[in-house]
């Protein structure tokens, strides 16, 4: 059987990664060109212009740093293609991780196995693809209507927002709850790292908020996962 | 000179309507051939996988695995989009949900770069401020995962043998992190969250119904939870 790990930069990989990130950075240069023209209209004078293209470009700098971590520990897992396409695009790497897990899962293996089969690595490139391509296909088709659908559904005493936000909140800590309590089953130290984690990142939240410090905030994921593997690296 | 200024105000709202209808189809045009553009390459990549080098997992595969995703995030596809609308923006949107990191990016950096020229979100100027914005910290942040993923594999060969080992105790640092994050703001939730995680992983659930277990008991807990804080708050 072949084993993930052969087949992960595979070259044709590699090219559907890239165009993804050329057509990311593509998108974003055609928007500015077509900004700078309306600027003027809406008030915006030139040197502002500038200004708000490099406030964005810095403002950008820390929560790159961030997932910069968060990427490197994601080609352990799945390779540099999949992941530069995964994060190049919508969806953050936890997201993207319990998209390969389920794949993995579904396919009936584990994403950390050393023996990561093909089959199972193409079945959690499937599952985080599709999964996805659900916001794609949202922004694409419905952006034209989703102003109208905003008003419809936060009007009405906005009960229904409100619940709409209830259950998606709940469907996210529960899948969280059950990818925490699958690590705690694993073993004692995955359940160490796991409590280490859940003490570390409100510590940090903490802090951010203690000492006003935004760009704490912005590392907070990176920083719990160098903490989580500084505490593996002196277990093992 | 008088006449001439006068002119000019009388005709720019009209003009300006006009061509900011314009910067509106334009970013639709753009904005939708580009998304398409990386659902056709979302879609070819596991394609590839699957037939190109002939790894097929099974069509069944597929589906379980994308149904107990699809459980996890098929309610944000909606919601990101329809919550983010007034800040974004047409323009914001399109770019926004290509570019991910919506949260602790895009919002952070529009947010910024609208206070500096005093332009208010939901406004004409906010919008184009912030498309701008947005626009730059893509640009940054795409090129440096492009950098990072070239020189990352480098640096990953480079490490000792020891600190690799210790990348197999990301998740559950992440998954520990991000449930806290959670926790920090729901925690009854939270703390009901892992108990139904551990009792699903380690009692008789069969595994197919760990997930679905965990998500919808989780939710179920919270709308009672909520039903009854709401209940108390009429009594």
């Amino acid at each position: 059987m072949k084993l993930a790990s052969e087949i992960m930069d595979h070259p044709v990989l590699w090219v559907l990664a890239f165009v993804i990130v050329l057509i990311v950075i593509f998108q974003a240069i055609i928007f500015i060109r077509i900004s700078k023209k309306v600027a003027p209209e809406v008030g915006l004078t030139n040197k502002e212009v500038t200004s708000i293209i490099r406030t964005g470009a810095i403002s950008s700098l820390g929560p790159s740093f961030a997932i910069i971590i968060v990427a490197i520990a994601l080609i352990t897992l799945i390779g540099e293609p999949t992941t530069m396409m995964r994060i190049g695009i919508v969806g953050s790497a936890p997201i993207e991780t319990v998209g390969a897990s389920l794949g993995a899962e579904a396919a009936g293996e584990q994403l950390s196995d050393k023996n990561f089969s093909a089959q199972a690595f193409t079945a959690a490139a499937w599952t985080m693809c599709l999964g996805g391509m659900g916001w794609l296909l949202v922004t694409a088709l419905f952006t034209k209507s989703l102003g109208r659908l905003q008003t419809k559904l936060t009007s009405g005493g906005g009960s229904r927002a409100k619940w709409l936000s209830v259950v998606s909140t709940a469907a996210m800590i529960g899948a969280f709850g059950y990818f925490g309590g699958g690590q705690i089953a694993k073993g004692m130290n995955e359940t160490i790292i796991f409590l280490v984690a859940l003490l570390v990142m409100p510590a940090i939240m903490w802090a951010a908020q203690r000492f006003n410090q935004n760009w704490l905030r912005e590392w907070s994921l990176g920083l719990v996962i160098l903490v989580g593997m500084s505490v593996g690296y002196f277990l093992i | 000179m008088v006449v001439l200024e006068r002119h000019t105000t009388v005709a720019s709202p009209a003009k300006s309507e006009e061509n900011f209808a314009a910067f509106h189809s334009q970013a639709h045009f753009w904005g939708r051939l580009t998304i398409w553009g990386v659902i056709i390459c979302t879609i070819a990549f596991p394609l590839y996988l699957s037939f190109g080098l002939g790894y097929h997992p099974g069509w069944s595969v597929i589906l379980t695995g994308f149904l107990s995703y699809g459980a996890v995030v098929a309610i944000i596809w909606f919601v990101e989009p329809i919550s983010y609308y007034p800040i974004l923006g047409v323009s914001g949107t399109y770019l926004a949900f290509l570019t991910g990191n919506i949260g602790n990016m895009c919002l952070p950096s529009a947010s910024i770069a609208q206070s500096i020229v005093k332009a208010e979100p939901g406004t004409r100027k906010g919008e184009v401020t912030a498309t701008l914005a947005i626009s730059a910290a893509s640009i940054v942040n795409t090129t440096m995962l492009i950098v990072v993923i070239l020189g990352g594999s480098y640096l990953i060969n480079a490490l000792p043998e020891s600190i690799r080992a210790s990348f197999s105790f990301v998740l559950p640092a992440i998954f520990g992190g991000v449930l806290a994050q959670f926790a920090l703001k729901k925690p009854v939730w939270g703390i009901g969250a892992i108990a139904l995680g551990i009792f699903a992983a380690l009692g008789p659930v069969p595994p197919s119904f760990q997930t679905f277990i965990c998500i919808a008991g989780t939710v179920i807990f919270a709308v009672i939870l909520e039903k009854m804080k709401a209940s108390e708050q009429a009594s």
